[in-house]
């Protein structure tokens, strides 16, 4: 109740790192599956590349939060301190399940569809966008739910890099020993991980409906 | 100290059954009359599950890892007894939870953070009166027994780059104050949201920064300052980084900042128990200054020495 009070007494600083919050998801996301979703597309076509690329991403997310801007603050362009280098760590974070199930959609197209496409004289790329991608949106888009659900929960840790968010209350009550202002910052990041993977799972089933 | 009470009222209560089973090895199977129920009973099987081992905790940054450690090896010297080590827990916060609770026996608290941060008191008295007032009502409210502090002051330093400072002849934090308008300063939240913090820094000199300081991991804020994202941020003045990384701490001449002494916070009632651990923490009482404390740090931070071979060495070498 005490975290209600709290929001009463400071609702347009709630609502600015809100705000924040979701415009790191959001960005952060974007670009994930602007990276992640021909990644995993490029894998299907390179087998080869297939280990080294996704055992890149699973490195990539046993990183230490910390360490990880600890090495970008000094890059140029990509660092600094802000809310660009908590972008860089979150789409980090967030290519390893686009990337794994865009690969994993793909392959697992039945070969005798694939084999039919191939019969009624389709290219590779015909087969790609009218066969292959249709049939895996599902699963595409199962990896980018879990991705964003994640990517609201980790997004957290923004705050360590001074890139707001809702982190801030959580910092903030953990180093002046305050269990509102963990709350006030945990309960907002759960709801609205529950809202993002609820809403996106709305989505998800009109692609399985198809 | 609870579990002897409990025993001797548990004997009070229901005669020879209860007495001898507290005869056996395995006194947890005393049980209590009705009465006194869930709260004894934890204390009982806690204290049973535990034995006497004895738990030193540690916030988490080198220092307090490192004195602890210490500590934990002293006890182990001096009294026979086990020790167990849960280092680098999450802060002030998660310590003072985890002593209140019975987790951890022990752990080295800051006069100036206990005063402020714990008992919620607003910065200001000289050193004495500080350490006076947190042991005893740490000792009134919860049990909690201040030994006798290290003899050093970790306060907050306030720090620039060296070249920074050389060039434009900043000594001290009210130097910093003319200039501050042009620079960005960086600080961690503990900083920016502590009694004795950035607020009242920034009233009692005056200073006001380009924009408004950027919130952060405090262990982030050195980087960024040697990187030259920021201009200004609050360390610790007996951390090891400082001079390696060539920064340079502000003599804070108004005093703002209370003492920071540091100091073993032990659970009264292990005391009780094992007065040997008493007298072990009190060799320790004075042997460490600022400059001995700097150059301990720096050995883990600077040199990556293994804590456990710098308390060792430190131990034999101080306290033969």
């Amino acid at each position: 109740m005490d975290v209600l009070r709290f929001y009463a007494a400071n609702s347009r600083e709630v609502l600015g790192l809100l705000g924040e919050h979701l415009v790191l998801v959001l960005v952060s996301t974007t670009i994930a599956v602007a990276i992640g979703v021909p990644l995993g597309i490029l894998l299907t076509r390179r087998p080869g590349w297939r280990r080294p690329i996704l055992g890149f991403a699973n490195v990539c997310q046993t990183i230490p939060s910390l360490a990880l801007f600890g090495f970008l603050i000094p890059l140029p362009f990509i660092g600094g301190v802000g809310a660009r280098t908590a972008i860089v760590a979150l789409v980090v974070y967030a290519l390893l399940p686009i990337v794994r199930n865009t690969y994993t959609g793909i392959v697992s197209v039945d070969p005798a569809v694939r084999e039919s496409g191939r019969g009624m004289g389709m290219t590779d790329r015909e087969l790609l966008v009218m066969v292959e991608l249709p049939l895996a949106a599902g699963v595409i888009f199962s990896g980018i739910r879990v991705a964003t659900v994640i990517g609201v929960g980790v997004a957290t840790i923004a705050a360590a890099v001074g890139a707001g968010g809702l982190g801030v209350y959580i910092f903030r009550g953990v180093s002046v020993v305050d269990d509102t202002l963990i709350l006030a910052g945990a309960l907002p990041a759960a709801l609205l991980a529950l809202a993002a993977d609820g809403l996106l799972g709305l989505v998800e089933r009109r692609f399985a409906w198809r | 100290m609870a579990l002897n009470n409990e025993r001797g009222l548990a004997r009070d209560g229901s005669g020879g059954r209860v007495e001898r089973a507290s005869e056996r090895p395995r006194a947890c199977s005393t049980r209590p009359p009705l009465l006194r129920l869930s709260l004894v009973a934890l204390v009982t099987l806690s204290s049973c599950a535990r034995g006497d081992r004895i738990v030193v905790g540690a916030k988490n940054f080198t220092e307090s890892d490192l004195l602890a450690e210490i500590v934990a090896q002293q006890l182990e010297r001096r009294t026979g007894l086990p020790v167990g080590r849960k280092l680098h827990l999450g802060g002030t916060f998660v310590c003072d939870r985890a002593i209140k609770s019975g987790d951890i026996d022990l752990y080295v608290e800051y006069t100036g953070t206990a005063y402020t941060a714990v008992l919620n008191h607003s910065p200001g008295p000289s050193a004495d009166s500080v350490y006076q007032a947190v042991s005893e009502e740490y000792s009134r409210h919860w049990g909690l027994v201040w030994t006798a502090p290290f003899g050093f002051n970790n306060t907050f330093a306030i720090a620039v780059r060296q070249t920074a400072a050389d060039s434009l002849g900043l000594r001290t934090i009210s130097d910093l104050a003319r200039i501050a308008p042009q620079w960005k300063a960086g600080f961690g939240y503990e900083f920016l949201n502590r009694a004795d913090g950035f607020t009242g820094l920034a009233t009692t000199y005056g200073l006001k920064f380009s924009a408004p300081p950027t919130a952060m991991d405090l262990g982030l804020t050195y980087r960024a300052l040697a990187e030259g994202q920021v201009d200004v941020i609050a360390g610790n003045s007996t951390d090891g980084q400082l001079e390696a990384l060539h920064l340079v701490a502000l003599e804070d001449d108004r005093h703002y900042f209370p003492p920071y002494e540091a100091a073993p916070v032990v659970r009264g009632a292990v005391l009780e128990r094992h007065p040997a651990v008493q007298r072990a923490l009190a060799e320790l009482a004075g042997k460490i200054d600022d400059a001995e404390m700097r150059r301990l740090n720096a050995l883990a931070d600077v040199e990556h020495r293994d804590l456990r071979e710098i308390a060792r060495d430190w131990l034999a070498r101080t306290l033969p």
